[in-house]
């Protein structure tokens, strides 16, 4: 039974779980680094533990004084959030051998999902289909060149370890294939301790479209529909929306039951999401995260259930509230990241609210930004009957977005939604390209 | 848990300035005690129950103190966990108000993980003040010690 909850994390997501826990009537404790002291996580929770100096290193990352904040403070369970060490199976196995409760999926899972290698090799045996490539990891460098002739280019080479674009290379000639497989495998070992690397067939300016699943200890798994997340810049995620322009119900289906057979096969519980990669009507598997996501209200605004609250319910050992007929997708959600473009003191800040106007945040009035963190300081989500109505909400939702003192990116996204490429949807990850070039 | 882990932590033990040292996880349990000449380990015994390191009944969470706010130069806890003044539960703590500390000398032992880290004075100083009390629960920046420098 969960009493307490400690949330090793800070910013809006640490906010958005101690807001969840407080409907649960769940005890929260907050942990802090130096730099945090009056963040707005520490001010909301029951208790709140400094773990450490400013650097994540030696504060978020640290995971003796995580467990010993956790087990001081008599909390029954750890929910990572995002980032940090929320896709670390050495974090989780410590949580759970400290005696508490790891809000996420079972460690093996995350280890196994973690290797991208491994995780399509699943993806496989399940079903799900995948970008055609090379199988297994590249070991002889000769014999891969032979084999990328016959898929044909471009190709790209992935860290099997990989993530956040590091480790990745587009090959589009192939007398650069082996010094390319080389610089990848180094940048791969030194991000990652682990220099193995693979082969896919590049597709050019796929859309990006990911599936929210939910998954719990009975054998219960169900899908929430989709987000596009194609709007990005250097693999930064910057608009999200749901349902995704480009899939239609019938797709959205088998998609969906084939992501539940993977999910199942593996025996997943708690909040994932596998990602696509999506093209004239074809999706391919990417990978899977096995953790909530910054975008994750998209989907609750969408589907009216409460991720947080279900991610709790399911490490308690409950059933999911919900079952696969309840989740119906008939109206359209979008999320805006503001991200600040440097620090600053909070001078006046009044954000935007309506019918079906989230903001997630940690901003108030008097607060100062530190320089040490990501740069995303707020989430903007509306809900609407259709796309377009969507687009026209969040311009006049952002317009009412007022923050003094510390610089944003909010009028270019104003001017990315508001462009014909976008209104038109259906577009690639290079859409910002195009979209820069409209704005001019 | 095998006997080399356990011989491990013998050795370390013997490096620290504990007079005593109880262990239990699952079904190993061992007990080191200093001075008395006795190394005694019950290797795995009768199933115990709640392996779990129980942190239910960890030292109270009480956060951390409510004396007056040090004037001076403090001595602050580098790690989160909990404070052991004395190196057994029947010793004399390390330091005492008043006392003078050189550079090296156990100030206390911080436990975090089941590991007991000492806490060394790092110049010589004299202890003006102990600001947390015993088996008290620590944050990472808490001042433990108010002190004047010699």
């Amino acid at each position: 039974m969960i009493r307490s909850l400690l949330i090793a994390n800070r910013g809006e997501i640490a906010v958005r779980i101690i807001r969840a826990c407080k409907e649960l009537g769940i005890r929260t404790i907050a942990v802090y680094s130096e730099a945090d002291r009056k963040a707005l996580h520490v001010k909301m929770a029951d208790q709140a533990i400094c773990i450490g100096p400013p650097p994540s290193k030696e504060s978020y990352l640290n995971v003796s004084n995580l467990i010993s904040a956790a087990l001081n403070s008599r909390a029954d369970a750890v929910h990572p959030g995002v980032g940090f060490l929320s896709e670390n199976a050495e974090f989780a196995r410590k949580v759970q051998s400290a005696g508490l409760i790891w809000i996420g999926p079972d460690p093996d899972s995350i280890d196994m999902l973690g290797d991208k290698i491994r995780s399509k090799e699943n993806a496989t045996k399940y079903g799900v289909p995948c970008t055609p490539g090379i199988e297994g990891a590249v070991t002889n460098i000769d014999e891969t060149v032979a084999k990328v002739k016959k898929i044909g280019l471009p190709v790209i080479i992935k860290a099997s370890a990989g993530g956040g674009g590091k480790g990745m290379r587009i090959v589009r000639k192939l007398e650069e294939l082996a010094d390319n497989i080389k610089i990848a495998a180094n940048e791969a070992e030194k991000s990652f301790g682990d220099g193995t690397v693979f082969i896919e067939k590049y597709l050019e300016d796929a859309a990006h479209v990911e599936l929210q699943m939910m998954g719990d200890k009975h054998g219960n798994v169900i899908y929430l529909g989709e987000r596009d997340c194609s709007v990005q810049k250097n693999h930064q995620k910057l608009v999200e929306e749901s349902p995704s322009p480009l899939v239609t119900p019938e797709i959205r289906k088998k998609m969906g039951e084939d992501a539940v057979r993977l999910f199942k096969g593996i025996g997943y519980s708690g909040a994932g999401t596998i990602e696509f990669l999506f093209k004239d009507g074809q999706y391919y598997f990417m990978e899977v995260n096995s953790r909530i996501q910054v975008e994750h209200p998209v989907t609750e605004m969408v589907t009216g259930v409460d991720l947080i609250k279900e991610m709790i319910r399911v490490a308690n050992g409950d059933a999911l509230s919900v079952k696969q007929e309840d989740i119906r997708i008939d109206s359209y959600a979008m999320e805006i990241r503001v991200n600040a473009t440097s620090p600053g003191t909070v001078k006046e800040y009044l954000p935007p609210s309506g019918f079906k106007v989230r903001v997630d945040s940690f901003l108030y009035n008097g607060y100062t930004v530190p320089p040490t963190y990501d740069s995303m300081v707020a989430k903007v989500i509306i809900g609407a009957p259709t796309r377009t109505e969507g687009i026209n909400k969040m311009l006049a939702v952002l317009d009412e977005f007022h923050l003094e003192g510390v610089p944003t990116n909010l009028e270019m996204q104003k001017k990315i939604i508001n462009t014909q490429i976008f209104r038109k949807g259906g577009f690639g990850t290079q859409v910002l390209d195009s979209i820069l070039k409209e704005i001019g | 848990m095998d006997t080399k882990d356990i011989l491990a932590v013998i050795e370390k033990f013997n490096q620290t300035a504990l007079a005593e040292f109880k262990y239990r996880e699952g079904s190993v349990e061992f007990h080191l005690k200093r001075h008395a000449d006795v190394v005694y380990a019950s290797g795995p015994a009768a199933p115990a129950p709640a392996a779990a390191p129980a942190p239910h009944s960890a030292a109270p969470a009480a956060p951390v103190p409510a004396l007056a706010a040090p004037v001076g130069e403090t001595i602050n806890s580098p790690i989160v966990g909990t404070i052991y003044r004395t190196p057994a539960p029947d010793a004399p703590p390390f330091v005492e108000e008043g006392k003078m500390v050189k550079k090296g000398d156990t100030l206390c032992i911080i436990e975090a993980m089941k590991v007991m880290n000492e806490l060394v004075a790092e110049f010589d100083c004299e202890i003006l003040r102990v600001l947390v009390d015993n088996q008290h629960f620590v944050e990472y920046g808490t001042p433990l010690f108010e002190v004047r420098r010699k």
